[in-house]
């Protein structure tokens, strides 16, 4: 055979193992975070079995790890996806911690009410790195220059706001 | 400690930082445990940044009228 056929080959072979392995799990994931636009989701988790088959070394991690790696690398083509979409300019008030959203009964809203909460509770300087990065699919450079302080100072913050964030979220029996 | 891992997590570094760290993240121990660590806050954060029935293709964040 072809060198390069037996390659692609390969490659293929290789691809269909990961989403055996881990497709159904993370599709049902990444789904929670497309508004449940499946393409858009499946189009993820094929980006995801792509780059995880880039750097196959990092499958020999145990299992927990290679998980919350694959979760990260599908979160971050989730985010670089909507801000492509909302390339456009366009101005949406963005959640505040101040304020709580409308329960509607389902356990997202409620889970919502609690990280609120807890988002209130933390230093105005760690909620605001949180709230001007991830909440608005910002990248630290751009929060940067928003709150007019270097990126490593952003970088820093919200780490301890995160790390924070999760000891109240645990405190509250919601983050493992 | 690196402070990177955070914003790792939460999926928000600059390009050319994302590669350097995930370079780093191949040997840093402590920063892959991070990484486990730190996985749910995104997702809990999500609840509140997504409207669960959005519809619209923008997305737009949760309404949050009293």
């Amino acid at each position: 055979m072809c060198p390069v056929l037996g390659h692609l080959d390969d490659m293929e072979h290789r691809i269909q193992a990961l989403y055996e392995q881990f497709g159904g799990p993370l599709l049902r994931h990444v789904r929670k975070t497309t508004g449940n636009d499946l393409q858009w989701a499946e189009d993820v988790v094929q980006e995801t079995m792509v780059r995880a088959w880039r750097h196959s070394d990092r499958l020999q991690w145990e299992p927990g790890l290679v998980w919350a790696w694959l979760l990260t690398v599908a979160r971050r083509i989730v985010i670089d996806g909507r801000r492509r979409r909302s390339a456009r300019p366009r101005e949406v008030e963005p959640p505040e911690a101040d304020t709580v959203p409308v329960p509607d009964g389902c356990d997202r809203a409620l889970s919502a009410i609690v990280v609120a909460d807890a988002l209130r509770s933390l230093s105005q300087e760690h909620r605001e790195v949180i709230e001007q990065t991830y909440l608005r699919d910002r990248t630290i450079s751009e929060a940067a220059e928003i709150l007019g302080i270097p990126p490593g100072t952003v970088k820093s913050r919200l780490y301890y706001g995160i790390r924070a964030l999760r000891g109240l979220l645990r405190d509250k029996g919601v983050a493992g | 400690m690196h402070p990177e891992v955070a914003a790792y997590v939460l999926g928000v570094l600059d390009d050319a930082d994302l590669q350097a760290f995930e370079r780093h993240l191949d040997s840093c121990e402590r920063c892959q445990s991070e990484l486990k660590e730190l996985q749910d806050v995104p997702d809990l954060l999500d609840d509140l940044k997504l409207q669960p029935s959005a519809s619209e293709d923008d997305d737009p964040p949760i309404s949050m009228s009293r």
